[in-house]
């Protein structure tokens, strides 16, 4: 089945899309062209920054989460690429008001290393930097240790969210460390989808599904997932991650989650808000409380048609700094 | 070796990475995502240009304008060779250098790639190349010649092992097997990066 997309040279997806963003958010956003990274309108002075990045194609993440109360700048690279080392230096040294940068970054081989030479091109240059490192996708987990560690997914968007507002209300770099790497560790996710994305410019999905099947445990870059399971009714693929995620967070009777239910891409609203159903239903029965939810497209992989969970266990501090003023592109309240 | 001494070297790496860039790539086709050619000569188009714009006083300043045209590009292997060249320039800060800040440079360079690449010789990488080299500077006891011609034959040696290992980091540890009998084009890189400071 040919795919076409809204393309007018696929070398300059990127810097079109993000000048569109920014046109549309005039007041939340600035664009930094070279080299190329996102920051607030308005920055914000006497607390530590946020800064996160990462491949393109994810959108909103993660331009569409700059603003108050989340990232005060975001380094997008080519779709699917790591952002470069001097990229995300420029934006660390940029936003930096003395107070250091927080860097969130995904679980990938790229991002890792060029984040990390920028955090060391920062320091050289007087700023403080530390990392979290946020490794949720469940499917990537090896039962050895070995290989690159599970991959960074959707649990991003709650941890850019929860450390956002931490920063914003003073918490200093060391805090803000300890309290995002406890995060990352309480939070797991799982993906599925019912068929592949297609790249800028690209004619054909990467891969073909029969229609009686779909792929678990897929990633957020277009990779095949751990195998395959027959299609069946939402109730039951929702099931099928969700007791995964239970399991491997150890969630019990009584305790309580954050949840998202997000779109890869092309699957539609009303389908997540029927999954966000059968999730909240089957928690439920498990006695595991939702404290809260957010449903809707905002880690997604082209335009794939699937969706993922994300279970975060939740406290009353997590709620707090949850429901804490937000006001980006893509999260608002 | 001075400032222009350096640019000299850069200019002769250049020219030889041009040279064997189809045959990197083949490499690297076999063994990883065939990207490496296409990086790097991304990274050496735009070092050849900051290089003809930029007045360099040293050695650490030559190797810090390329340092950055490497830092510039996507991927894992122009980030590494860039944090080389930018520890290699952080050794290299006098007018005239000798074997003994070459040897502490590529000592500290090396260093910097394992560390942040988390290679060990014998992964099938870059740093298999980069090891031998160092080592070969830092055992050097004669004149600069003699010392770049040890360092030289040393990485190229390294690169050549390549071809037996297999593969732990990097993308050719996605394939295994597949790479065994393939040589590293990063590896092959450092050779072709080494052998280039000769002068004679």
């Amino acid at each position: 089945m040919t795919r076409r997309q809204f393309v007018n040279d696929p070398d300059h997806v990127v810097p079109e899309a993000l000048e569109g963003l920014v046109l549309a958010h005039p007041g939340l956003l600035r664009l930094h062209p070279d080299p190329a990274y996102v920051t607030r309108a308005k920055p914000a002075p006497g607390k530590v920054a946020v800064v996160s990045g990462g491949g393109s194609g994810h959108e909103p993440l993660h331009t569409g989460f700059v603003g108050a109360g989340m990232l005060d700048a975001a380094v997008p690279g080519a779709v699917f690429a790591s952002p470069t080392a001097l990229q995300v230096a420029a934006a660390t040294t940029a936003v930096d008001t003395g107070q250091g940068v927080l860097q969130i970054v995904k679980n990938y081989t790229g991002d890792v290393l060029n984040f990390r030479i920028a955090a060391e091109i920062a320091t050289d240059h007087g700023t403080a930097v530390d990392q979290i490192l946020v490794d949720d996708d469940l499917a990537s987990e090896r039962a050895d240790g070995e290989g690159p560690g599970r991959r960074g997914t959707a649990a991003v968007v709650v941890v850019e969210k929860l450390c956002g507002a931490l920063a914003e209300q003073g918490a200093d770099l060391p805090e803000l460390v300890r309290f995002g790497r406890a995060l990352v560790a309480d939070a797991r996710s799982m993906g599925i989808a019912l068929a592949a994305g297609a790249h800028p410019g690209d004619r054909a999905p990467a891969w073909e599904l029969a229609d009686d099947e779909v792929e678990l445990g897929v990633g957020i870059h277009g990779e095949r997932g751990i195998g395959q399971r027959a299609f069946a009714p939402a109730e039951e693929l929702t099931a099928e991650l969700l007791g995964r995620l239970v399991a491997a967070l150890g969630l019990d009777r009584g305790d309580g989650v954050l949840v998202v239910v997000n779109s890869l891409g092309a699957t539609h609203g009303l389908e997540l808000a029927l999954v966000h159903r059968a999730v909240h239903r089957q928690l439920a029965g498990r006695g595991i409380d939702v404290a809260r939810s957010l449903v809707g497209p905002y880690v997604t992989s082209l335009d794939m048609a699937g969706l993922s969970i994300t279970l975060v266990r939740a406290d009353d501090a997590r709620v707090a700094l949850w429901d804490a003023p937000v006001r980006t592109p893509a999260l608002t309240w | 070796m001075n400032a222009s001494d350096t640019r000299d070297w850069m200019r002769r790496f250049f020219a030889a990475f041009d040279r064997e860039q189809q045959a990197l790539t083949d490499l690297d086709r076999r063994s990883g995502d065939g990207d490496f050619g296409a990086n790097l000569r991304f990274a050496l188009g735009r070092a050849r240009t900051a290089l003809e714009n930029t007045a360099s006083a040293t050695p650490g300043d030559v190797l810090d304008t390329v340092a950055t045209a490497f830092l510039h590009t996507g991927g894992t292997s122009g980030p590494l060779f860039g944090m080389w060249f930018r520890q290699l320039a952080k050794a290299t800060r006098a007018e005239t250098i000798g074997v003994a800040e070459l040897a502490r440079g590529f000592a500290d360079a090396t260093a910097t790639v394992q560390r942040l690449g988390g290679a060990r010789p014998g992964d099938k990488t870059m740093v298999d190349a980069m090891v031998p080299a160092s080592e070969a500077l830092a055992g050097a006891s004669g004149s600069l010649d003699e010392a770049l011609d040890a360092a030289a034959a040393a990485a190229r040696s390294g690169a050549e092992a390549t071809a037996d290992l297999l593969a732990k980091r990097g993308r050719a540890s996605y394939v295994g097997e597949v790479a065994r009998g393939v040589l590293d084009p990063g590896a092959v890189t450092v050779a072709l990066l080494v052998e280039a400071a000769r002068t004679r």
